[in-house]
């Protein structure tokens, strides 16, 4: 195979437009962007040698608009799609038709990312492979169907529903009693049916205190399958992971060894191509881990594996979308860091609920050992249509407690982010909690501290301050001596 | 130290001490008390070593003013006051049971809050010298053992007497339980004292009470301030209360380095490094060029005072009032009401009294000037004139429609002036008007009201509050939890407490870090700025531009720590999309910002207005990055309004719908 990427068209917006961008401004390949109505002026925009507008804002107009997408590469004379993360990274029939248009898929094979996309059969698979599994029910359509289940299998609550198709949190539905069935299928098949355009669910047990680690795998199209060790992503809030660290500060060289070889297992016998994770949930009290699900793309925090291991995994998967042969092997991999990472969203770090708005004041004051990746400016605009993921930071030491240091340096008095509200306090009370400091967590770790951390939130900045005076200076220059004065 | 050690000093010391109004009184009288702390705080080094009795910082009107004003906290003038001079003792003015606000507190209240406030001398007064409201204050003050300086308010008339006063000091010394721990201050509030009067009454309670110390507070309105200060330190006050001469315009105090050179050639002994007082002086030259805006309309001495008895705290106040409400013009009309007023309604022209009389006097001549212009506002006086001066308050001896004019003129009086006669602030100190003046105020219910008035003092009336509920009202309205000090602003003016909160946290400490000219008018030209420090590093705020007014919106360009920012501001032009919030227990709002994909639920489909929801029921889904958000029925209801429309942008707190709670029964 001889397949000459000269320019890749990313079908994506904002931080993981953003990633790929880079790597392809270092292989020195020309890039283009895609953008919908709201994006017009977007970060990601300006960062590419060509731009297209593909839509207007809801995302299946526009990011979600496959044929849209295939004709903005063949009009910019892009050869090669790489779907970034999110919209239509995971989906197969996206990638189908890149490669019927005669374009280079920089990704998993269509077929692999239909099998690992139903959840159903990517835990049939796992078994095969002997990759041990949470008990679970497949294409679930109602109640019934999950008690029966339930009763056969003696799976007691809590349960977990998700969409068969998805990921990233969305569609998941926690169910703790049978009560809560009824209206959490409503709302999963619904969620799922939006998110994916598939309402059918996935039941399964729920552990409840588990740790979640994946591990980060590359494939070539010539047998090598390399992992580049693990990523603990246990703290998550609405199921979706907020910090995230490697390596996992859960297990030992052992256990660190057995999950990264049973992973490697399974993406061998699925015949796993590019680059892609295979996502455990870990039960500390038994000190087993279960396979969770398959994840056939770039993941948000691939950026800490890189941290560690030196390698870029964008750049792994052009390499490897071009035909080479990975030019490492497994021995050649070292972690030699401990790296962490935080997603800046756009959110109300007490409620969660999105913040969108003009961004007023940005700034961001990056030291040693901090990697940046942002996906807006001073002056963007936070769209309300889509992810709220910003920016992500992350920070390296050469152990733990010098990341976390890097990391409460960056995120206290070097970030300010005015105009929306952002996750950053509640980032900073989590990494400052003793808990989290010595690893005594669980994926639940949010919500049961969520009282404490979210009273520690308050941090006044004299930076922010002077913005509120010189802000009073503005109104009282406009406008003259106040009438209450 | 305990009060006892400083009342044993000061009665020690052959001649007078000297007390500063210059943080406080002297900023009231003449300036409405706008006079910041970020200029204050640069006397601070002088009365550290000038060696005041003490410094009269703190209450009175300060403290509204400070929150609704200025726009700074009462404790953090504390606290800096506290940091900077060290060697000074603060002293707060306190109006009994209405504290610093202007209603009688509960006595709960009041022993919360005088138990948290950090000043060392609590100089207290009653404006119907009704010693018994005084008592929690006493109380809490005695026990902390800070020094109580209880006052008696000072006025000159007919019934003003020695004797009085005597029955007043002995009151007070009872209440206090001796004399030896406290100081008795003489608040001669409008400045009307003839020396020889002053001498008289100070001499006759010397004579009574030869250990007891006493204090004279003067203001200068009469133009008289320096000869009655002599007059009150041969009579045997100890502290004479002074101000800055730079200061001194001509309601507030004595100018102390006039005061200090005038006593000293009569013979009298003041204890002052008059050279630290000196560069005081020379250090309000800095800054008070800046506050000409606040000063009164109103100048010069005025010896009327003698007659309408405004005291210098109110005058300033008071005539910018007129001058806002458009009847300057009726100023004198208005003093000299008020100097016919005081002659029917004894008490003491001092806050919350002075209000009182304000509002009542300014309202009966606004009354007549409206409804009968020039000549009837020279009617009303002539009619009281006659009343009063001629008639000496005879009321049969005035005609039949002269009697039913005076029945007239209290009707439209505020609900303090009626609440003022009807005990709820006390016993007035000549005992109750006369029933004409029921009659006037209450019409037909005269009978009923007179039997419900009051005879105790409000502390053995008003029941109980309850602070954790006040509290927790608070803490909601703030959405968040509360500190102390801003329970206690709270607790004293509810709305202007907030309205101090919130604009601290839209603009910081802008209010005590600018200097005043900045603060008051802002940067005016391009190239303008202003350095200043704060929490110890340094800034700078540079004006670029500022441009021209479009769609009511103002940008002003600034470079802050020469990083340039853009700053658009709203006039009062600008176009305001109204989003309805919603606020009854029947509205529901939006959890969140974002749009609505689905009003209604998948089972049941549309909700239409009309429709019945059960409780716990989904009515409709937001949806906002990709999450959905289910709004629940609270309740069950009937669908009175739906007031979104499907896809829309909301924002959090929209109103989304109105409810009518229904109840469902089974059967």
């Amino acid at each position: 195979m001889n397949k000459k990427i000269k320019k890749v068209l990313i079908a994506n917006r904002g931080v993981p437009a953003f990633r790929v961008i880079h790597t392809c401004r270092d292989r020195k390949i020309e890039t283009t962007a895609v953008y919908s109505t709201p994006d017009r002026l977007a970060t990601h925009v300006f960062l590419a040698d060509s731009a297209v507008h593909i839509g207007e804002a809801p995302p299946i107009e526009s990011y979600l608009n496959k044929e849209r997408i295939i004709d903005a590469a063949l009009k910019s004379k892009s050869n090669a799609i790489h779907p970034g993360w999110g919209f239509l990274a995971e989906n197969h029939e996206f990638a189908q038709m890149v490669i019927d248009a005669g374009l280079i898929w920089i990704g998993p094979p269509p077929n692999v990312i239909k099998s690992m996309g139903d959840k159903i059969q990517s835990k049939k698979l796992a078994a095969k492979a002997n990759v041990p599994t949470i008990p679970g029910v497949n294409g679930v359509k109602s109640a019934a169907d999950i008690e029966k289940w339930m009763k056969t299998e003696k799976v007691k609550y809590p349960i977990i529903l998700k969409a068969s198709k998805g990921g990233g949190g969305k569609g998941m539905v926690k169910v703790s009693h049978s009560k809560e069935l009824a209206s959490a299928i409503s709302k999963a098949s619904s969620e799922a049916k939006k998110a994916f355009g598939d309402d059918k669910l996935l039941a399964e047990k729920y552990i409840e205190y588990g740790r979640h680690i994946e591990v980060q795998i590359v494939a070539d199209n010539h047998g090598n399958i390399i992992h580049l060790f693990e990523r603990e992503c246990t703290i998550q809030r609405r199921n979706q992971k907020i910090i995230e660290e490697a390596p996992s500060p859960s297990i030992d060289e052992t256990l660190r060894n057995e999950i990264c070889v049973t992973a490697v297992r399974l993406m061998r016998e699925i015949g796993y191509v590019s680059a892609g994770t295979v996502e455990f949930i870990f039960d500390p009290d038994t000190r087993k881990f279960y396979f969770l699900e398959v994840n056939t793309r770039l993941q948000v925090e691939h950026g800490i594996t890189e941290l560690i291991t030196g390698h870029d995994i964008v750049r792994n998967m052009i390499d490897i979308a071009q035909g080479e042969k990975l030019k490492f092997s497994q021995p050649d991999i070292h972690p030699n860091r401990w790296a962490l990472e935080v997603r800046i969203n756009a959110e109300d770090p007490k409620t969660f609920n999105p913040s969108f708005g003009r961004i007023s004041r940005l700034q961001l004051i990056p030291g040693h050992s901090v990697r940046v990746a942002q996906g807006v400016y001073e002056g963007s605009e936070v769209p309300p249509y889509y992810d709220s993921l910003i920016m992500l930071i992350m920070t390296s030491g050469a152990n733990r407690q010098d990341a976390i240091s890097a990391m409460e340096r960056t995120l206290s008095r070097n970030l300010r982010i005015e105009g929306i509200k952002t996750l950053t306090p509640l980032l900073l009370s989590i990494i400052r909690h003793k808990a989290f400091q010595t690893a005594d967590f669980s994926t639940r770790f949010i919500e049961e501290h969520i009282d404490e951390l979210v009273s520690t939130l308050d941090e006044t900045c004299v930076d922010d301050e002077l913005h509120k005076i010189a802000r009073f200076v503005a109104e009282v220059s406009a406008l003259g001596p106040r009438n209450w004065m | 130290m305990k009060a006892k050690e400083i009342t044993a000093i000061v009665r020690s010391l052959k001649g007078v001490m000297f007390t500063s109004t210059g943080m406080r009184d002297a900023g009231q009288s003449d300036y409405k008390n706008r006079l910041r702390i970020h200029d204050l705080q640069t006397l601070c080094e002088h009365y550290n070593e000038t060696n005041f009795f003490s410094a009269e910082c703190h209450g009175g009107a300060r403290w509204h003013v400070g929150v609704m004003n200025r726009k700074e906290g009462p404790f953090e003038e504390i606290r800096i006051l506290r940091e900077k001079m060290p060697n000074v003792l603060l002293q707060t003015l306190i109006r009994e049971t209405n504290l610093w606000g202007y209603r009688p507190y509960s006595k709960n209240v009041i022993e919360y809050v005088v138990e948290r406030v950090d000043i060392d001398v609590w100089r207290c007064f009653s404006f119907l010298n009704d010693v018994r409201n005084m008592k929690t204050v006493a109380e809490v003050v005695m026990k902390r053992d800070k020094l109580f300086e209880p006052a008696i308010s000072f006025t000159q008339a007919d019934w003003t007497t020695n004797e009085y006063y005597l029955r007043v000091t002995k009151d007070i010394v009872k209440l206090c339980g001796g004399h030896e721990h406290i100081i008795l201050c003489i608040k001669d509030m409008a400045g009307v004292g003839s020396p020889e009067r002053i001498y008289s009454l100070i001499d006759a309670i010397k004579q009574k009470y030869p250990e007891l110390i006493i204090q004279y507070h003067r203001h200068a309105t009469d133009g008289l301030a320096l000869p009655a200060i002599l007059a009150a330190a041969r009579g045997g006050a100890k502290i004479i209360d002074v101000q800055e001469d730079s200061l001194t315009r001509f309601y507030g105090q004595a100018p102390v380095l006039a005061a200090h050179a005038y006593l000293e050639e009569s013979g009298i002994p003041v204890h002052i490094n008059a050279d630290a007082a000196e560069k005081a002086v020379e250090k309000v030259r800095a800054w008070i060029n800046n506050y000409h805006w606040a000063e009164s309309p109103f100048k010069g001495f005025d010896h009327t005072v003698v007659k309408h008895r405004m005291p210098g705290g109110a005058f300033p106040s008071s005539f910018e009032q007129a001058q806002k409400g458009g009847f300057l013009n009726f100023m004198p009309a208005i003093l000299k009401v008020m100097s016919l007023f005081n002659q029917i309604i004894k008490y003491f022209d001092v806050t919350p009294g002075s209000q009182i009389t304000w509002v009542t006097c300014s309202g009966i001549i606004n009354l007549y000037a409206k409804e009968r212009g020039e000549a009837g506002v020279s009617h009303i006086i002539k009619l009281l004139q006659k009343f009063v001066e001629e008639k000496k308050q005879d009321f049969k001896a005035m005609s039949k429609e002269e009697q039913a004019e005076l029945l007239t003129i209290f009707a439209n009086a505020p609900g303090d002036f009626k609440n003022l006669i009807l005990g709820h602030y006390g016993k007035l100190p000549q005992g109750w008007p006369n029933e004409w003046v029921y009659k006037s105020a209450f019409g037909e219910e005269w009978q009923q009201k007179i039997k419900e008035r009051k005879e105790l003092s409000p502390l053995d009336t008003l029941p109980e509050d309850d602070l954790d509920k006040i509290r927790k009202e608070f803490d909601e309205l703030l959405n968040r939890e509360s500190t102390e000090e801003e329970f206690i602003l709270y607790l004293m003016h509810p709305k202007d407490a907030l309205g101090l909160i919130q604009f601290r946290e839209n603009y910081g400490d802008s209010s005590l870090v600018l200097p005043t000219n900045v603060w008051h008018e802002g940067l005016k030209h391009p190239g303008d700025f202003v350095e200043f420090e704060h929490r110890g590093m340094p800034y700078c705020i540079e004006l670029v531009s500022i441009g021209s007014e479009n769609d009511g919106i103002i940008h002003v360009v600034m470079r802050i720590n020469n990083k340039t920012m853009v700053h658009p501001v709203e006039t009062p032009r600008v176009k305001k999309t109204e989003i309805k919030i919603a606020k009854k227990p029947n509205e529901i709002g939006a959890p969140i910002d974002g749009t609505v994909w689905r009003i209604g639920n998948s089972e049941r489909g549309a909700i239409h207005p009309g429709d019945i929801v059960h409780k716990g029921e989904e009515i409709c889904n937001l949806e906002a990055m990709k999450m959905e958000n289910a709004v629940i029925a609270p309740f069950d209801a009937k669908v009175l309004e739906i007031a979104v429309k499907l896809n829309a942008t909301i924002k959090e707190g929209q109103l989304l719908f109105a409810l009518e709670k229904i109840s469902l029964k089974s059967n």
